[in-house]
């Protein structure tokens, strides 16, 4: 029953097999035929042969950094240099153009820009000078015309003071990434979501159908290109007794945006998003996963 | 008071000296303003939003996009037309004209590297104003306005390259209406952060806010790909004068504008050859830029602030497999 099924689908795979699966033989086909103590292939079907290559997916699956980054100290002084040459250099601003004379929006602008120009040069200069414009009302009197009330919200999140590395709010700046781990604890080993390509199936329909069963279906994502970001060739282990070598297993990693949602794994036992020093220390046992993925991840 | 005695402390003193010589008078340029004994250079002045949201999250997701796989390096571009031999006297300044008509479309793109992902290098916007024509002075309102959007004047903030608004001038007579060197409208370029910023201002309080538009038309999908237009990577659209209104920055002081005023803004990117434009749109869609398809147009494409700009992006490179 089972070689009839293989045959079935291995002829169909010779007429319309996808590019990358063309002369490679996908895992089902090699899990099916295993199952087959004596395969007698009919003359059309395809040898399976188990020295080729199983090909798997894996996703890649990334928050956008949500805020934009603080400047580094350095960079904070550069820039305040620049605003202080900007400034120095200005062309004049008519201010007869934007405001009416005497108004309140002019005396707020007059006062704000003086603010500023103490912040950026020192009291006494620019907008402090004696040719600068003078503000009709004073700070106190502009008060009285209501003021803007905004509280700046902290570039910490709630869970990054918890250490919540499930959060997707957790470290706004930072690119971060989906990982599942198997087994508890200290034996945790941790990978990307990962499945097998089924018989006639593109790389991005299967790298849909592994996220979506091993992250549930309550992740709102898209994957940004149907090429593959990279691969990993997977060690091969010890080969099936009567061989020399056992079939090599290739990952191919596509990327994909998580929009909205959360992940429930299915068969993992956890999951983490976390940035790529995060997921270097996680990867830590496993040294050849870990330089296969880390130049697919962004820096920062 | 005895402040002639005053000693100062070493560090005021120094202080003091450098003032002295700062103070020297600097010689003037031909406008009568001080030229600095430095070469001033103007960097940016802060982190722009959209500047790091191209470097964290486009660049990468725009290489994988349009990436296309070649096996080695490419064989020498066919020559479609002999071209002049700079080398030869006969040749040496004479115009070398590029190749155009239908060959324009057949350039292909460069092979993809990291170094040519589609970027966006500046932003012009174009006006032009009829009643220039009979007065010069309506010119004003558009210059004004153009100031306003591009937060740009020439040389501002020392700058230099910076041109601010310019004057668009009438090249060809034109019986009855104009003739070479009558002033018609107004430009200006954007570039650096004051590009991200328009950008920005566009697509989240402009085009949101637009009456009857539902996204721009994607061409039709057996639309010749190889017009100019097509192969070109600039990505040229209109705004009505109705628009003029919903920029922030304009709708301050709106009645201070004699009129309202359309404009033509055009993307320059660094994309060439085949299949440019639709680089182009993949990557404005990244800035949260709508796009509908002709089909779909009746049904309204709302922009959003989402958590990732780009989910909006239709399928401009499906799987030529």
């Amino acid at each position: 029953m089972v070689t009839a099924l293989v045959t079935a689908t291995s002829s169909l795979v010779s007429r319309h097999a996808p590019r990358l699966s063309r002369h490679l033989v996908t895992s089902t086909a090699v899990a099916a035929s295993a199952l087959t103590p004596e395969p007698s292939p009919p003359r059309r079907a395809r040898q399976v042969d188990h020295s080729k290559t199983l090909i798997r997916t894996a996703i890649i699956l990334n928050r956008s950094p949500i805020i934009t980054r603080a400047p580094t100290s350095f960079e904070r002084a550069f820039f305040n240099y620049q605003e202080r040459i900007r400034r120095a250099f200005h062309n004049p601003f008519p201010y007869d153009f934007y405001f009416k004379p005497g108004s309140i929006l002019e005396s707020k602008f007059t006062l704000e820009e003086r603010e500023r120009e103490r912040r950026i040069f020192y009291r006494g200069f620019g907008a402090d000078s004696k040719y600068a414009p003078k503000s009709k009302l004073t700070p106190e009197e502009l008060e009285k015309f209501g003021t803007e009330d905004g509280t700046v919200m902290s570039r910490k999140h709630a869970s990054d003071r918890k250490g919540d590395a499930k959060s997707l709010d957790r470290k706004g700046q930072r690119n971060l990434y989906l990982l599942l781990s198997q087994g508890e604890g200290s034996e945790a080993t941790w990978r990307f979501p990962e499945g097998d390509l089924g018989e006639e199936e593109f790389l991005h329909e299967a790298a849909k159908r592994n996220m979506y069963a091993e992250c549930g279906t309550n992740v709102d994502t898209w994957i940004v290109s149907p090429r593959p970001i990279g691969h990993y060739d997977v060690p091969s282990s010890t080969p099936p007794a009567g061989q020399k070598r056992g079939p090599k297993t290739v990952v191919f990693f596509l990327k994909a945006h998580i929009m909205s949602g959360q992940v429930h794994p299915t068969n993992a036992t956890d999951f983490a998003w976390l940035t790529k020093e995060e997921i270097g220390e996680r990867l830590q046992t496993d040294k050849q996963y870990w330089d296969g993925v880390k130049d697919m991840l962004s820096d920062f | 008071m005895s402040a002639t005695r005053f000693r100062f402390p070493q560090s005021t003193r120094i202080w003091r000296h450098r003032t002295a010589a700062a103070g020297r008078r600097l010689p003037r340029d031909e406008r009568g303003l001080p030229i600095p004994h430095v070469d001033v250079v103007v960097r940016d002045a802060y982190i722009s939003r959209l500047g790091e949201h191209y470097h964290n999250t486009l660049q990468d997701d725009l290489m994988y996009m349009t990436y296309q796989h070649e096996f080695g390096p490419r064989g020498p571009a066919r020559i479609i037309r002999p071209r002049f031999d700079l080398n030869d006297p006969y040749a040496k300044n004479r115009h070398n004209p590029p190749v155009g008509g239908n060959r324009v479309g057949r350039k292909i793109a460069p092979p993809t590297t990291a170094d040519n992902v589609v970027r966006l290098e500046r932003i012009q916007i174009h006006t032009m104003i009829k009643d220039a024509i009979h007065s010069r002075q309506n010119l004003l309102g558009a210059i004004i306005l153009l100031r306003q959007l591009s937060g740009q004047t020439e040389r501002g903030g020392g700058v230099y390259g910076q041109e601010g608004v310019q004057i668009v001038k009438a090249r060809k007579s034109v019986a009855g209406w104009t003739r070479p060197g009558l002033p018609l409208g107004a430009k200006v370029d954007i570039k650096g952060p004051e590009m991200w910023e328009f950008l920005g201002t566009l697509t989240e309080f402009v085009l949101p806010r637009l009456r009857d538009f539902n996204g721009f038309l994607l061409p039709n999908p057996s639309a010749n790909m190889k017009t100019p237009a097509a192969v070109s990577g600039v990505y040229s659209f209109g705004l009505p004068p109705a628009a003029m209104g919903l920029f922030p920055q304009v709708e301050v002081n709106l009645d201070a504008y004699p009129k309202s005023y359309g404009m033509h803004i055009h993307f320059v990117t660094n994309a060439e050859g085949f299949g440019a434009q639709n680089k182009v749109r993949a990557l404005l869609s990244g800035y949260g830029f709508p796009f509908a398809r002709k089909d779909i147009s009746s049904r309204v494409v709302i922009p959003e602030v989402s958590l990732a700009k780009h989910n909006r992006s239709v399928p401009l490179f499906p799987d030529t497999r």
